[in-house]
């Protein structure tokens, strides 16, 4: 839903209102991480082609910028808030935030708010603060927002959210490129980089490419036995506890 | 090197764990306990996520009692129609802890309920095991022998659906080893503990079981229920987490060997003495984890992971 509005919103942009357009590309379509390691790296790399008509006039008129966003596949999830309870804190009020991204990082040419308005960045979703869920279970706005931002905040530790206000690199006039962290605990599935220029706080043009991110190795066909075959996991488990403890008593013979 | 444990989802250094593992390995040995109720914390405390904790423990102890009971099965110091007894009531409570450990975590409350449930457990174990160990202490310095305990009869002997126990030499109703399994079963699936400080005592002083058969029924007794909490915790929780529960495995066989030779060389109301004061600070210290204001007092549970 919110993604065909983007699309939507993107393919409403005046095209033809900037003699300069954006083209991008990614280092890889298909990320994939072995847990044990400490992640992997995207590349979103891009340029600003200048049209032929365009005078040098408007090359130099007012500041250019450009934001990268990568974000994760999303979930529902699930915000307690502990309270003091007879002096001991206890999960006390919960709220689900439904269709949250699980993982979002921007990176831009300055700080966002030096960029664009907060209403366009509300729009697009630019910036940890303005990435949204599409349903709270909560109908107080104040109460949803307090939720929202105890996910941010636990996303950032996680460094599952990341704001890099500097993170876009410029080589040469036209030609830029992001370096994109996907930490070890980014969660599988289908992710979107998108780009957007910046003019004077105007989206002038923006491209959206869609990845995959998967994670591999043994930790996650561990996880996938538990979870897909419990029964066999658990007995497995079992199994080798009792062959382990079995194996103990023969090699150190019991004292007494 | 960093190790990512599948189920707990986190990073850890694989030394670390298999030190812990060895630690309350060592300890259980000197001791001569399960070292469940050391290892849940210890795990709680270096950021394992508490039902993984306490799921994964179950299997460190099946490893754990397998080398004691397979030592006291040789002896023939295990009656089994008492372990069979406690065993269905233990297999009972394990099911119903189970289940009732997942409608807790479906409440957000699991955490909660772990932590206090161990102040209290520890806090009472420790408390009574500290003044049982002052008072033996003292009177062993005032050259006392220690005044019995016992009764001679109790309210265990007037219960019906009698039962013939051959091995522990007694003739008593089911109710009482049914009951006490339900509850060390139930203990193992919430807390992650055999439940061998609890059956032990409840085995000597309120079934009179003879002192022989007592380690080895209740080994073979925490041997099979910890082994059914596992599975079952497998299956409706998803929170045993196999890399964990290895290294644990592989480092506590090695450091109760150690611990064994530590123990023997030591006198038994020290030993008991020395055991109290480690439960009450690990009680202290959960006690002062559900108290002082947290980080962040918000959590964040994502659904379907």
């Amino acid at each position: 839903m919110r993604a065909t509005l983007l699309v939507l919103a993107l393919m409403l942009l005046p095209a033809a209102a900037g003699a300069e357009d954006l083209v991008s590309g990614l280092s890889q379509d298909q990320i994939q991480i072995t847990s044990n390691y400490t992640g992997s790296d995207l590349v979103v790399f891009g340029a600003i082609e200048q049209t032929p008509d365009a005078d040098s006039d408007t090359v130099d008129a007012g500041r250019r910028d450009v934001v990268v966003i990568v974000r994760g596949p999303s979930a529902n999830m699930d915000v307690r808030r502990k309270d003091r309870i007879a002096g001991i804190w206890i999960n006390n009020r919960e709220v689900t935030l439904a269709a949250m991204p699980a993982y979002y990082y921007v990176a831009s040419t300055q700080p966002l708010d030096k960029i664009a308005s907060p209403d366009v960045l509300n729009r697009y979703q630019i910036g940890v603060d303005h990435v949204k869920p599409e349903r709270t279970s909560t109908h107080k706005a104040s109460r949803a927002e307090e939720f929202r931002q105890a996910v941010v905040r636990e996303r950032v530790r996680a460094h599952l959210f990341t704001e890099a206000p500097a993170g876009v690199e410029f080589l040469g006039y036209s030609l830029f490129r992001v370096h994109v962290p996907v930490p070890a605990g980014a969660p599988r599935g289908q992710y979107t980089a998108e780009v957007y220029l910046f003019r004077n706080g105007v989206v002038m043009s923006a491209q959206s490419t869609p990845l995959f991110v998967d994670q591999i190795g043994l930790e996650r066909n561990l996880f996938n036995f538990a979870h897909n075959e419990p029964f066999t996991y658990g007995l497995a488990t079992v199994l080798m506890a009792v062959l382990l403890g079995y194996l103990s008593s023969l090699l150190f013979r019991q004292p007494g | 090197m960093e190790i990512y444990l599948p189920i707990a989802e986190m990073s850890v250094h694989w030394l670390i764990v298999l030190a812990m593992g060895g630690a309350v390995g060592f300890l259980s040995g000197m001791f001569g306990v399960g070292g469940g109720f050391l290892l849940t914390p210890l795990l709680i405390f270096y950021g394992i996520p508490s039902e993984v904790a306490v799921a994964t423990t179950a299997s460190h102890i099946t490893a754990s009692s397998m080398a004691g009971a397979i030592a006291q099965w040789k002896r023939r110091s295990v009656d089994f129609v008492m372990a069979g007894v406690l065993l269905a009531g233990g297999l009972i409570g394990t099911s119903f802890g189970v289940y009732l450990f997942k409608l807790l975590r479906e409440a957000g409350q699991s955490e909660i309920v772990v932590s206090a449930g161990y102040v209290i457990l520890l806090g009472t174990v420790g408390g009574l095991m500290l003044s049982e160990s002052i008072q033996a202490l003292r009177a062993a310095r005032a050259g006392n022998p220690r005044p019995s305990r016992l009764q001679h009869h109790n309210w265990i002997h007037g219960l019906p659906l009698k039962m013939r126990f051959r091995q522990s030499r007694l003739y008593i109703s089911v109710f009482p080893p049914l009951v006490l399994g339900f509850f060390v079963g139930m203990l193992s699936a919430i807390m992650g503990v055999g439940g061998g400080f609890i059956l032990v005592p409840a085995m000597i002083y309120l079934l009179r079981m003879p002192t022989g058969v007592v380690m080895g029924t209740s080994l073979v007794q925490i041997l099979c229920v910890t082994a059914a909490t596992t599975v079952l915790q497998a299956t409706s929780n998803y929170t045993v987490d196999i890399l964990l529960a290895g290294l644990l495995i592989l480092g506590g066989v090695v450091g109760a060997q150690f611990g064994v030779r530590i123990g023997a060389q030591m006198r038994g109301e020290q030993l008991r003495l020395l055991l109290a004061v480690l439960v009450l600070a690990v009680g202290l210290r959960l006690l002062i984890g559900l108290v002082v204001t947290p980080d962040d007092i918000f959590s964040v549970a994502v659904e379907g992971q």
